[in-house]
């Protein structure tokens, strides 16, 4: 197990002790929810777990270079946003599944802008946020959104 | 459950299954060789997903959410955007289930900016998260790009305050308007019963969801009615 699994057990672990031992009956309250949320994401989180390892078979790493590598950053980048908006993933699997692109060779620009945006837009839960609050509220907060996750890639670039 | 319902529900996890089933009849060591190179990946998730949720369930129960809301007036000035990135790193689930939340602090007087952070925040920064971007990422990347987030956030932040004012937003929620008292918002309840539990002549759950059963009689049976809208976990309950 590497250091961050570990570390994340350990604090957990001392506050699911402190929980226990202050209210016995909320630290299973939210255990309960614990589990309900694992629930519902665990069938989309192996699908894509599995999924990785089909394209780590079938997607050559030239082919990978060759798209999101270095050479044609800003169209992969805003390509990759672009999927980002309209994919509806839970945000941690996109974690490995980035992070087996850039393993066989892909720049971690496009990845950064794919992250960000498939969190912070949403093109599905467009009507959702216009109904709360306004059509020019939700599209000014989206558009933006999209720009600062293709600008947050771009200077990623720079120095990672 | 019909197959059907099932495939429709895990159409993920059912199509990969699918793929790699026509894989093992086609070329089995092709499918042998791709199971391979999702077992690392597989392993690692689950050694931290377990943990990733017991984290969130934690931050979620002992937090006092509502305390920090309560610091999110129109005085709260400088503290406001640092109180609102904390609020939205440290709740759970997807951006829209913010929504309704941060409805209801625009109501109680926050301020553009600072809903636009709890927003952004939501969305990107989730603490255990971020344990997990550092293993599969590493953590320099992991802090660069929170850094980023947070500053572009921010940024963010300043930009729409300036362009859409708190009246758009009322306009905009004057058009959908219900005629009813008391309506709920099926698409944000997490069916929890705690209004159905505490006000059952007003409430019931219908499939897995609270409805409202009639609407108050008269203005006592309102006033309660709004300490359960003020306990509703998700703020799926609106009252006009």
């Amino acid at each position: 197990m590497d250091i961050f699994t570990r570390g994340l057990w350990i604090i957990t672990g001392i506050g699911f002790t402190v929980s226990i031992i202050k209210d016995k009956e909320k630290t299973f309250r939210s255990m309960k929810m614990a589990k309900g949320m694992m629930k519902n994401m665990m069938g989309q989180i192996i699908g894509i777990l599995f999924l990785i390892g089909l394209i780590l078979t079938f997607i050559p790493p030239e082919i990978i270079k060759q798209y999101l590598g270095g050479a044609n950053v800003l169209s992969s980048s805003i390509l990759s946003a672009v999927i980002g908006s309209i994919t509806l993933i839970p945000a941690f699997v996109a974690f490995p599944l980035v992070g087996s692109l850039v393993d066989l060779g892909a720049s971690i620009v496009p990845g950064v802008a794919f992250l960000t945006t498939l969190t912070m837009v949403g093109f599905v839960t467009f009507p959702l946020e216009k109904q709360e609050f306004g059509f020019k509220f939700a599209a000014i907060r989206n558009s933006l959104s999209f720009v600062f996750a293709i600008v947050i890639a771009m200077v990623m670039g720079v120095f990672i | 459950m019909s197959v059907l319902k099932v495939f429709k529900k895990n159409m993920m996890l059912s199509v990969v299954v699918l793929l790699y089933a026509a894989l093992f009849v086609f070329r089995t060591d092709m499918a042998i060789l791709s199971l391979k190179n999702s077992s690392y990946y597989i392993i690692e998730m689950l050694q931290i997903i377990p943990v990733v949720f017991i984290l969130t369930s934690l931050i979620e129960a002992w937090v006092p959410k509502k305390v920090i809301m309560n610091n999110l007036g129109e005085k709260s000035g400088i503290k406001g955007p640092i109180i609102s990135l904390f609020l939205g790193s440290v709740s759970a689930g997807p951006i829209y289930a913010a929504f309704p939340i941060c409805k209801m602090l625009l109501k109680k007087g926050a301020s553009i900016a600072n809903i636009v952070v709890i927003l952004s925040a939501w969305a990107v920064i989730k603490i255990p998260m971020l344990a997990n971007e550092a293993k599969f990422l590493g953590p320099k990347f992991m802090a660069v790009r929170w850094i980023l987030t947070t500053v572009s956030i921010f940024i963010m932040a300043y930009v729409i305050s300036t362009i859409v004012k708190k009246e758009d937003i009322q306009d905009a929620a004057a058009n959908n308007k219900d005629e009813d008292a008391v309506s709920i918002k099926r698409q944000y309840c997490t069916g929890c019963g705690i209004c159905v539990k505490l006000l059952p002549n007003l409430f019931q759950l219908k499939d897995g969801r609270a409805a409202v059963k009639r609407q108050p009689l008269d203005s006592k049976e309102a006033d309660v009615a709004k300490v359960v809208w003020e306990k509703c976990p998700t703020k799926a309950i609106t009252m006009n």
